[in-house]
């Protein structure tokens, strides 16, 4: 651009004029970034995370920009890394379960636990959240979570049929069961349906086979397997009734917008999705990320992930759950992050209501993978 | 003198000619040979080593799925063809004999249209004039009908498909029976050839080639779509295309994917080569 | 002759039908970019630019768009000028493997999207160029060429084939000739190859969202948003692609269909 703008004195051109102004009006909403030398800060997430409503502020103030790159499954979070070169993401959301598995393969760096409130989490689970510490050294801070159960259509279900995972089998909702297009969460509620409680993802062969055989009954009422998009839309305009392997994160966004749906717990318990922040290896930007994860763990990014457009997820610190309830209190309580209110996220764990999500334990994730194509071919 | 000249030719020549050769080898025909060898690659811990085994091969081969998956796909893709072919025939022969050259010209541009629009936006439109409560079931609901489910179902993908292949479908289709010699037609209705008998026995033999090859186009587009059975078919019975997508997203499978797009890329070469043989076949004598 | 009357009547109709079929998304699209409703539903909420006044103040879409720009000029130039080059060598010359020679060029089109997308990014990736805004370029290239090619060597049938040899006997060298008759015959050919190639690459979005890594255009930012948080942001971009691929559309229409008519006429 400065050679294009050095030719302009000297062959005043109208060609050269022309490229060079077409130049400015493109790139108008950068300058004033431009001419600071931003730093990317490149981002593997869920979609949302990298969004203006929750990045805008934290990019303004340290002179950063966002370039985000959103998956969908922590299968196909790997897939994403292993493709790309070593070092491309300098910041990394994880699904709790998967952290693991990015330690495993090297994809992340160490951090320090001093830098972040651990002493300020709403649950002792959250500071030492499976798979996040390996040999007392920490990989991964989680930042946020959300309850999974049944996400249903409040014209078509009741309320106390929604106690149970037996309502996606309703035969008035036959072909109006939506699937959220993962084996995880789904096969999860089956698993708890079929009363394997805190055990669900530890099955033997058996009990896996009673997974496999109750999931393959729910076939005829499926009306499609949906990704995120497809999910928001299906419940919005009253195509499907009912969506398995979701919750709120997804029904939380439609309530909002004044839809007739809902998601509970039900009796045979219900999934927590956890999102964990590591940083990626070989970053040269660890500074500034960890600024960023300190940024989203501090009230002010407590409040705009509880906010977040894409989908909510609840506050896991106290003086984040403090600062909702004080600037968004209409959210607070209609996802029930209130003391003493019922289905409060917190004395649902207590209770012994909600899983971790989580990797099969006796199957290898392929075989899951594999019983999922065969389920949806079925 | 003569030397020099052959050499001064070769070049000039080859300037035209290489420039094509080396681009296509190094980024069509490379890919493609890479993923054939991709397919008998290894993954493990979501990466692939490079190794030659059949284990991709046989594992695809043995799954239901697969093949389910195969039977769905060359059925659908089929279905949509032939409902292509059919729904655009009327349409393309009013085009061809009915309007005025200008009109034609017009309404083949006003056809092309649809190649310059997002494919996802359009679909994106489907969903909500589709959807239960949308702009179909609305109209159908002042005149007593419905609410008729379209969206999640194979009607929902066919529509896609339309969608994708309808307009190409109609131009070839208008273009190739606007070339046939009128005076052939005139000849067949003076000696008495009703209407119908004169479009089967004599415009569609004359523009076999053309509509075998608007035909081909259409089974290629719908057996390569991912977007319509995903977003407007629910991904019910997935097709090959999102068995591909759900291949990769899942625990970086890039090899057993490859095995999938191997097995159609053979499957449409099969089907375009039968279509041109057919197409070009001489009309046996009597 | 009544009875006739009434048959084209309803072939018109029928015609009408299909054009409603084939346009109703696209008008669809452009009526919910205006509607206030974050889910489109019948019926429609209030007039709105909302989206429009999200898309433009969000950085990460002028971003796209201006990559989007790069992307498809880049590839209009290099498919115009491999398309040049073989349309060129295919109206000249005669040569062994000529049938393979036009398959090269001529077969990528016919190749599933997601299947090309998958061998490219595969590919790319082992040569280490993937997730850069020119491996969308390269692929792109690929995929256009062939259009460009078909036009030019239309045009290139046009030509008069004694006028090449007319140059030579008057003294100029193939080289020259290149350049003063040849080139400008086929400048219209040659712009509207360009305008083609930079619509159809402006559109797609199968191979950029695979090997344009975090480099996203237009169309990577539109399935993503389909994927994800859907909302009619995806209307108001997709008008806004249309119109810019309509532009390109019609400047070729202009500068190519047009003469060839006046050149056919005449």
């Amino acid at each position: 651009m400065t050679n294009s703008i050095k030719n302009i004195f000297k062959t005043p051109n109208r060609r050269n004029l022309l490229k060079v102004s077409g130049a400015a009006v493109l790139t108008t909403p950068f300058v004033s970034r431009a001419w600071a030398a931003t730093t990317e800060i490149n981002m593997l997430a869920w979609y949302g995370h990298g969004e203006p409503d929750i990045v805008a502020e934290f990019e303004a103030a340290n002179n950063v920009k966002f370039v985000s790159k959103y998956y969908a499954g922590g299968d196909n979070m790997m897939a994403l890394i292993a493709q790309s070169p070593p070092g491309t993401y300098d910041i990394i959301l994880s699904d709790g379960e998967f952290v693991q598995q990015l330690n495993a393969a090297g994809y992340v760096e160490e951090m320090n636990a001093a830098d972040y409130p651990f002493d300020d989490m709403l649950h002792d689970d959250f500071t030492k959240f499976p798979g996040h510490w390996s040999d007392g050294k920490l990989y991964s801070v989680m930042v946020r979570g959300g309850h999974l159960g049944v996400s249903y259509n409040k014209n078509a279900i009741s309320a106390e049929e929604a106690q149970s995972y037996s309502c996606f089998w309703k035969p008035e909702i036959k072909g109006k069961l939506g699937h959220f297009d993962w084996h995880l969460p789904s096969l999860g509620m089956i698993s708890l349906y079929n009363g394997n409680g805190s055990s669900l993802w530890d099955l033997d062969d058996s009990a896996w086979a009673a997974v496999q055989e109750n999931t393959l009954s729910l076939r005829p009422q499926v009306g499609g397997y949906f990704d995120y998009g497809g999910t928001f839309n299906g419940l919005k305009n009253g195509e499907m009734l009912a969506m398995c392997g979701i919750g709120d994160w997804i029904t939380g966004v439609l309530e909002k917008d004044g839809a007739p749906v809902g998601s509970v717990i039900p009796k045979e318990g219900g999934i927590q999705w956890t999102e964990s922040y590591s940083i990626g290896k070989g970053t040269e930007k660890a500074d500034i990320v960890k600024k960023f994860i300190q940024y989203m763990l501090s009230p002010t990014g407590q409040v705009k992930s509880a906010q977040m457009l894409a989908y909510p997820g609840f506050c896991i610190t106290k003086a984040g759950r403090a600062a909702l309830i004080e600037a968004d209190p209409a959210e607070a309580k209609r996802s029930h992050q209130m003391d003493g209110m019922a289905n409060e996220p917190i004395s649902l764990i207590n209770d012994g209501r909600i899983h971790y999500r989580d990797i099969p334990k006796q199957q290898s994730l392929e075989d899951w993978n594999d019983f999922w194509s065969e389920y949806k071919n079925s | 003198m003569l030397i020099k000249k052959i050499q001064k030719i070769n070049v000039y020549a080859m300037t035209w000619r290489l420039p094509i050769i080396v681009w296509q080898l190094l980024f069509f025909v490379g890919p493609v040979i890479f993923m054939i060898a991709m397919s008998f690659f290894l993954v493990k811990n979501y990466r692939m080593t490079e190794a030659f085994e059949f284990v991709n091969w046989s594992k695809m081969f043995s799954k239901n799925y697969f093949w389910d998956s195969y039977l769905h796909t060359v059925t659908i893709a089929s279905v949509s063809t032939v409902f292509a072919m059919i729904i655009a025939f009327p349409a393309s022969f009013a085009l061809a004999f009915k309007a005025s050259e200008k009109l034609r010209r017009w309404a083949i541009f006003l056809l092309i249209i649809p190649f310059f629009t997002s494919y996802l936006v359009r679909t994106f439109s489907w969903f909500v004039i589709l959807s239960e409560n949308g702009v179909v079931n609305a109209l159908l609901g002042y005149i007593g009908f419905g609410p008729y489910t379209m969206l999640n179902t194979n009607f929902g993908t066919l529509v896609g498909y339309m969608t994708l292949t309808l307009p190409l479908v109609v131009i070839l289709q208008t273009i190739t029976m606007a070339s046939i010699d009128r005076t052939l037609i005139e000849a067949a209705r003076n000696l008495g050839c009703k209407p119908l008998a004169t479009i089967w026995r004599v415009i569609i033999p004359l523009s076999k080639a053309g509509l075998i090859v608007a035909a081909i186009f259409c089974f290629i587009l719908s057996f390569g779509d991912f977007v319509a059975p995903f977003y407007l078919g629910g991904s019910q019975e997935p097709t090959l295309p999102i068995l591909i997508l759900d291949t990769t997203k899942s625990g970086q499978q890039w090899p057993r994917a490859a095995v999938v797009a191997i097995v159609m890329m053979i499957t449409l070469f099969s089907v375009a080569f039968i279509g041109i043989a057919l197409a070009y076949r001489k009309k046996a004598k009597k | 002759m009544n009875s006739k009357r009434i048959l084209n009547i309803a072939l018109g109709a029928y015609v009408g039908a299909i054009f409603v079929f084939v346009f109703a998304p696209i008008v669809f699209s452009v009526v919910f970019s205006f509607n206030s409703q974050r889910f489109p539903t019948i019926p429609l909420g209030s007039f709105s630019t909302e989206w429009y006044v999200k898309i433009l103040n969000d950085p990460d879409i002028w971003k796209a768009a201006l990559n989007s720009l790069i992307v498809s000029s880049s590839t209009a130039v290099i498919a115009t000028v491999l398309g040049f080059c073989t349309a060129y060598s295919d109206f000249r010359y005669n040569f062994r493997f000529k049938g393979p020679y036009i398959a090269l060029i001529l077969l990528p089109p016919t190749i599933p999207l997601i299947i090309m997308a998958l061998a490219m990014l595969a590919w790319l990736s082992k040569l280490g160029i993937s997730g850069q805004l020119w491996s969308v370029v390269i692929a792109h290239s690929v995929l256009t060429a062939p259009f460009a090619m078909a036009i030019i060597r239309l045009r290139l049938n046009q030509m008069d084939p004694d006028l090449e040899s007319a140059s030579w006997n008057l003294g100029g060298s193939e080289w020259a000739t290149m350049r003063y008759v040849i080139i400008p015959f086929c400048k219209p050919a040659i712009i509207s190859g360009l305008c083609l190639a930079a619509a159809v690459s402006f559109d797609e979005f199968a191979v950029s969202w695979f090997v344009s890594g975090l480099n996203k255009t237009l169309p990577v930012v539109i399935l993503e948003i389909v994927q994800g948080n859907i909302d009619p942001q995806v209307n108001a971009i997709g008008t806004f692609v249309f119109f810019t691929s309509m532009t390109l559309v019609i400047l070729a229409q202009i500068f190519f269909v047009q003469r060839q008519i006046k050149s056919t006429k005449s």
